[in-house]
């Protein structure tokens, strides 16, 4: 398998998720449904490593995760409120993390020019974060999170603080970076949202594994 | 009606209240200004005391508050990020200077720069006198503005949100990075209003100077000198310069804040 999550317990406070055992295959699109409250976000920052499992093991692609800082984890992850950088340009929010790698200028330019074509945001290049559309910015922050080329993408309730009508177009372009190859966990407490998006869908937390 | 005519007493009798104080703050300085003469305020400025004064005291105040800033900044951002024991104790540290006289602050770092101190006696085997010298006037400085910084930079990274520093991190960057990248451009505007407070606290001071350095003379050092010794005359225009200097430093700040 190329996901491998065993046992998995996380703790926020006083409240503990897990244990956690989850596998999947590479290019699947996981959807976890589960109500507010159930511990999604949690488990989501857990695989992106900012937040320390107490227990468990984050097998991906053969190579255990689990104590590996954030930013060694081949892990991207779209927040539900996309946290884009205010200070920085579109264009910045994109490079960001090849800028991070050390990823020379001019490729910097070429990749971001490259995923602002394929997710139709040419124009936003050189505008503020503040300025765009809930859908702008969404399209912007799945951009400076699969710039880097992550083998998995976390999305926490990625369509919740869309419009009803945005909705169908986010679900589209979810699907056509699922179709890059990328390895994609969508959590939300809306099972209608993952509805013909998802190869496969769980209730979170899982009682089984898959 | 009744209500109305309530109000308008209580708020005719609040702007008497707060005109009153307001009057308090601006007579003594437009009073000043009003006493110096000109020919009297073209000498001081040309006055090479004075203007090495000015000089120096910015200077020292710039530099101890780079300087500072290079230790201030992190705690800062500690604070602001981190639970731990005894942070209420390290809070109420910091904040020290600003409530015990200035007099007693220079008597404690004099304490500390002193020969007979760790500091002073390292600094007396490379043959160098911590007493008296500007080192002494930017430790002095330091010590007694650094709660300035600290506390405006700490609320400025506590309002970063850590959502952004933590996308930073799910996106390749180290902890360094993000705190260079993220938390302090974001907190910028509080670091630099902190940055400028402990700048024109540290040029205002006067207690914890005159007791570790009387020379080299700050300006406020000076004002105080000239006045011992010629009178209020002679201090005077040297005052109002030095108030009309740190009032275009405030001036810069708020414009700047408010931008």
């Amino acid at each position: 398998m190329f996901l491998n999550i065993r046992g998995l317990i996380c703790k926020a406070g006083d409240f503990t998720l897990g244990p956690v055992t989850i596998s999947l295959e590479r290019g699947s699109y996981l959807a976890l449904f589960g109500p507010s409250g159930s511990g999604k976000s949690l488990f989501l920052e857990t695989i992106a490593g900012i937040r320390k499992a107490q227990e468990g093991s984050l097998m991906i692609d053969g190579n255990e995760c689990i104590n590996q800082p954030p930013q060694k984890r081949p892990v991207a992850m779209l927040f539900q409120d996309y946290a884009l950088f205010p200070h920085l340009s579109v264009f910045e929010n994109i490079a960001f993390a090849l800028k991070m790698k050390g990823i020379d200028k001019a490729h910097q330019i070429r990749r971001v020019n490259e995923l602002c074509r394929y997710l139709s945001i040419e124009k936003l290049k050189e505008r503020e974060p503040d300025s765009l559309s809930g859908g702008e910015k969404q399209r912007v922050a799945l951009a400076r999170a699969i710039a880097p080329e992550p083998l998995i993408l976390l999305l926490d309730e990625p369509l919740s603080a869309l419009d009803e009508n945005l909705r169908g177009e986010a679900s589209e372009l979810l699907r056509k970076i699922n179709l890059l190859g990328i390895t994609i966990i969508h959590v939300t407490h809306n099972k209608e949202e993952i509805a013909g998006i998802a190869s496969q869908t769980q209730h979170f937390p899982p009682e089984s594994k898959f | 009606m009744r209500d109305q005519s309530f109000y308008n007493k209580t708020r005719i009798i609040f702007i008497f209240l707060g005109g009153v104080l307001l009057l308090f703050l601006i007579a003594p300085l437009v009073g000043m200004f009003l006493s110096v003469k000109a020919p009297q305020l073209f000498e001081t400025l040309n006055d090479q005391q004075v203007t090495s004064s000015i000089t120096r005291t910015l200077l020292i105040s710039f530099s101890a508050t780079m300087f500072c800033s290079l230790f201030a900044l992190p705690l800062a951002y500690i604070l602001a990020r981190k639970k731990f024991p005894l942070k209420g104790v390290v809070e109420a540290i910091i904040d020290i200077p600003i409530v015990i006289p200035h007099s007693a602050a220079g008597i404690a770092v004099l304490g500390f720069i002193s020969r007979d101190s760790v500091l002073g006696s390292v600094a007396s085997s490379l043959g160098f006198n911590l007493v008296g010298s500007t080192a002494a006037i930017g430790i002095a400085m330091a010590f007694v503005s650094i709660p300035f910084l600290i506390t405006s930079a700490r609320d400025g990274f506590a309002a970063v949100p850590q959502r952004l520093e933590r996308a930073a991190e799910t996106l390749g960057a180290s902890p360094f990075k993000v705190f260079t990248k993220i938390s302090l451009p974001l907190a910028k505007r509080s670091v630099v209003s902190g940055m400028v407070l402990m700048f024109a606290r540290g040029m205002s001071e006067f207690g914890a100077i005159v007791i570790v350095a009387y020379h080299p003379m700050t300006t406020p050092v000076l004002i105080f000198d000239r006045f011992n010794s010629f009178g209020l005359d002679y201090a005077r225009p040297v005052a109002a310069i030095f108030i009309v200097v740190t009032v275009i430093i405030f001036l810069i700040m708020r414009v700047y804040q408010k931008r």
